[in-house]
């Protein structure tokens, strides 16, 4: 299959991914009790209630999901019944805000926080692991994996209250709880990426160990080649293929799912939008972001079956 | 090409990204607050949006941060009519709106009208709906709204026959730009309380209709979001809006135009909306904060037990800077400073508020069963179980003051509070006997007089804060213990429990309750028949009697008088909420570094009067200090 059939089977499978998608949340959010416009213990009069229901058109699931659906798609816009396209409605709770305005604000922080870290998962996993597959066994290897144990098991606020507490309060060589400038990203984005780090250093250990063992590596070393230039030139390149294959999906999760992260260090990105707004029944704030999320994953996937072709041209994507 | 390089690359756009933004200036003041909903002052609810408000906005009279009572605001003078119904402001003249143009009687009038459209669903509307007219006007938009969407006709045309509609139906006049005559249904004797309120403040009329949206379909209004964002918010308060990020900022800066802007000790406020309760306290910590509106932490109660170290080794000294006429936040200021173990960063201030257990008191539970608690009897030995002071002492740790009244008792000056229903095992026992419930067959169980022990009791509360759950076990152990009943804990997510609460599916359930104003009514209507706040089911016809007779009593010391005796009614008969501790406020604020931070139980603030001290003013303090402790 082609490279072009390929990208255009997909992007066709992109509204039926959505719509399966958008039709379970809905289902679930609908089904969640309680009320957007109630805050703690205060509680609107019923016919203020109806009226609000009413204002946002939610008096009935599914001509709100119609409806919804009509102008988040775009379809609404194309046939001039809406003033613009791919419009996700307002906020149910932030009044002031619409959910387009929320994941415009959001997306890119978690965007670029997702890629700063991914980008240290990569640095560290890939060192770690490659001096671990190098030398199995050796002090190095104790050490990586045993940090990498430590990387996958801590959950991230215990990993991000301590560098707060360390670099911010204790040496003060951060920023505490603001997002100005790259030098409040560098720890939010090391707390994020140690769990992704310690997969792929195990994945590249594992991919290592295989590869100097393979036929083609030894002839290479029986050539002359030494042992360092036999794995960069000959085992490295087979023994990442499946990292790249985790890359997709890890950065996907590294993009949208910080939410933690982003609550210990105070990052407005989108991952906390969104669990604030599943506690706080945000029925169009969680929509949105749902449905951007997937949108994400499918496009990210996407992406990396065609890296995947260019780094291994043996492969014919499916 | 390989795959780290693409990544690289967009690490380094992120990183560029992330560069562009040039970190600003520190604001004089920065406070962390949760995220506000709304700066469109009528739709406002929340405890962070009223805050807000009060920065950028001015309604008639604002709440003194000193005294806590009604001061000029908006308005210069006032005055009312004879039969208390009709109430006369006076506009200050040099009152100014952000952009410079007069602050006009109209601007008012426009918010109540915005205030009271049924379209904009406002929590507060019930403050306008004392005017006379009001209610019809409502009425009248809502019905007015149905026929248009039976069948839709000119949208546009049915805006303006609102604008008349309001204009005839509801007693707000303006005779000219500076005074606004209003007339109520009946005397409201808190008038001048409720014209504080955030909610009542004025809004621009020129520049929200530029945002004004109508929905052919339905007919409704709406503002546009664009226009409570900087640049388009128009505001006649303290400060002016200079940014506003989605939980990430809001800057505030003096606005030149407001009137008494000369009198202002600080030029810039900045509100961070840190949601994590421990990175709150470690900004805090690193001084990139001044203030926090709420501190959250688990061990919040030991840092209040470092504060009261403090106080109580710094007590002799305060006595003797107090006699010397120091107070407030200069007081602390100049006292020594905390040494190892103790604090003075944290204050735990009692609000206008209480917290209770409620029990369900209509005669059936949801499964049909018949209900215990509907009987007074049974609730008021509940109630006498219950050890208050070993609850604030031992489980939340934090020392609330305790209470038996719904009223916060001594906060409304005039009135008298009941007794209520204090602690007393042996008068338990003896009442739960006469209602019925006896141990007749010695397995230390009550059982009622067909032998059927007492049900099981369930404890509702929401598990977002441990701080209900440690209080249930301790009621489940005082209750097991005393009344030898068997309790049972239900946690639940708040949404659920909110719910529960709804539809009375509990048995005993915690509450709490802020006052809005400061009268006994913002509690007491509570517990009224109907009520959309009575979770309780709770109905006593004596008791809806009194709240009427106090309402068209003129009298205001009668008036309390009688709301006195509503209230002893049931707190020391009914108890249909048995009321735990005054609802406490926790800040983290340093006086000797920012003062002007208001300590009064409505916890509205003068942003303007804050401000931080500089190193010589810290030294001055503290050397006076030093003196007048030799």
């Amino acid at each position: 299959m082609s490279v072009g059939s390929m990208i255009l089977r997909r992007s066709l499978q992109l509204p039926l991914v959505l719509g399966a998608v958008f039709l379970v949340t809905f289902s679930l959010m609908w089904l969640v009790p309680g009320n957007p416009m109630e805050s703690e213990g205060r509680r609107p009069p019923p016919e203020i209630a109806a009226l609000f229901e009413r204002s946002y058109a939610m008096e009935d699931p599914v001509t709100f999901g119609v409806q919804y659906l009509d102008r988040a798609s775009g379809v609404a816009w194309i046939t001039g019944r809406h003033e613009r396209p791919f419009d996700l409605g307002p906020s149910l709770r932030h009044a002031d805000w619409t959910v387009n305005e929320i994941i415009a604000a959001g997306l890119p922080v978690s965007m670029a926080l997702g890629a700063l870290a991914m980008v240290f998962a990569l640095a560290i996993g890939l060192g770690a692991g490659i001096v671990a597959g190098l030398r199995p066994g050796s002090l190095g290897d104790a050490v990586g994996q045993g940090v990498s144990v430590i990387g996958i098991s801590l959950p991230g606020f215990v990993v991000g209250s301590v560098l707060s507490a360390v670099f911010c309060a204790g040496l003060q060589w951060f920023p505490v709880a603001t997002w100005d400038g790259w030098s409040s990203a560098i720890l939010p984005a090391l707390a994020l990426s140690l769990p992704f780090a310690a997969a792929i250093a195990r994945l590249v250990r594992y991919g290592m160990l295989e590869e100097m063992r393979s036929d083609h590596v030894r002839t290479a070393m029986a050539k002359g080649r030494s042992r360092t230039g036999a794995a960069v030139h000959h085992a490295m390149k087979n023994a990442l293929l499946p990292v790249l294959s985790y890359l997709g999906p890890a950065t996907a999760a590294a993009m949208t799912g910080s939410f933690v992260v982003e609550k210990v260090f105070a990052v407005p990105g989108i991952g906390r939008h969104f669990v604030e707004g599943v506690l706080g029944k945000d029925v169009t704030l969680v929509m949105g972001i749902v449905l951007c999320y997937s949108s994400l994953l499918v496009v990210l996937n996407l992406a990396v079956d065609l890296l995947y072709r260019v780094v291994d041209p043996r492969i014919e994507a499916g | 090409m390989r795959p780290w390089m693409v990544l690289a690359a967009i690490a380094a756009l992120g990183m560029l990204w992330l560069g562009r933004a040039e970190p600003e200036p520190r604001a004089d003041i920065r406070f962390v607050s949760a995220e506000v909903f709304t700066l469109d002052p009528q739709r406002m609810s929340w405890q962070q949006d009223l805050r807000v408000a009060r920065a950028l906005y001015e309604p008639l009279l604002v709440r003194d941060a000193v005294t806590g009572l009604p001061k000029a605001g908006l308005a210069q003078s006032w005055s009312c009519s004879d039969d208390g119904r009709t109430w006369t402001f006076a506009l200050r003249a040099q009152a100014r709106w952000s952009d410079g143009s007069p602050v006009t009687a109209h601007d008012v009038r426009y918010a109540w009208m915005r205030a009271l459209l049924p379209d904009l669903a406002t929590d507060f509307a019930g403050i306008q709906l004392r005017i006379e007219g009001a209610e019809d006007f409502l009425r009248w938009r809502a019905e007015a709204l149905a026929a248009h969407a039976a069948s839709p006709g000119d949208a546009q045309a049915l805006w303006s026959r609102t604008r008349e509609a309001f204009d005839r139906l509801v007693a707000v006049r303006s005779p000219d730009e500076h005074t606004l005559v209003v007339t109520l249904v009946q005397p409201v004797p808190y008038w001048l309380d409720l014209m504080t309120f955030p909610t009542t403040s004025p809004v621009q009329e020129r520049q929200a209709e530029r945002f004004r949206r109508i929905d052919p379909a339905t007919g409704t209004v709406r503002w546009e979001t664009a226009w409570t964002k900087p640049g388009a918010l128009v505001t006649n308060g303290p400060y002016q809006l200079e940014s506003w990020r989605y939980k990430r900022g809001m800057r505030m800066v003096a606005s030149p135009t407001w009137w008494n802007h000369a009198a202002m000790r600080n030029q810039s406020l900045e509100l961070v909306p840190i949601a994590d309760p421990g990175t709150a306290v470690l900004a805090f910590g690193t001084g990139s904060v001044d203030w926090l509106c709420d501190v959250a932490v688990d061990w919040r109660s030991d840092m209040a037990a470092q504060r009261r170290a403090w106080d109580a080794r710094v007590a002799p000294e305060a006595q003797r800077l107090q006699a010397d006429g120091l107070e407030g936040d200069d007081l602390v200021a100049a006292l020594p400073e905390p040494g190892p173990g103790e604090r003075r960063d944290l204050v735990v201030i009692p609000a206008f508020g209480t917290e209770f257990w409620q029990f369900n008191c209509r005669p059936t539970l949801p499964d049909g069963s018949a209900n215990p608690f509907a009987n007074a009897g049974v609730r008021r030995a509940f109630a006498r179980c219950v050890d208050r002071a070993a609850i604030v002492d031992r489980v939340t740790r934090l020392g609330e003051p305790t209470t038996t009244t719904l009223v916060p008792r001594g906060a409304i000056p005039g009135y008298d509070s009941p007794a209520g229903v204090g602690m007393d095992h042996e008068r338990a026992r003896a009442e739960l006997a006469e209602a019925g419930w006896i141990d007749r067959n010695g397995d230390g169980v009550p059982e009622d007089a067909r032998g059927v022990p007492f049900p099981s009791v369930t404890l509702l509360y929401s598990v977002s804060v441990d701080r209900y759950k440690l209080i249930a076990l301790a009621l489940r152990d005082m209750w097991r213990a005393t009344l030898g009943v068997d309790v049972q804990l239900v946690g639940k997510d708040t949404k659920f429990f909110k719910d529960d609460l709804k539809q009375g599916k509990f048995m005993i359930a915690r509450g709490n309750w802020y006052g809005d104003y400061a009268d006994p009514l913002t509690f007491l209507e509570l517990l009224e028949t109907g009520n959309g706040n009575n979770d309780r089911g709770y109905s006593n016809p004596a008791y809806d009697a009194l709240l009427r007779e106090a309402a068209s009593t003129r009298d205001a010391a009668q008036r309390l008088t009688i709301l006195s005796r509503a209230e002893a009614l049931l707190m020391d008969h009914d108890v249909p909420v048995l009321p735990l501790c005054q609802l406490s406020a926790v800040y983290m604020v340093d006086p000797a570094s920012l003062a002007g931070v208001s300590h009064q139980p409505m916890l509205e603030d003068e942003f303007w009067r804050m401000h931080r001290r500089t190193a010589s003013e810290r030294e001055a303090l503290s050397v006076l200090g030093r003196e007048v402790a030799r």
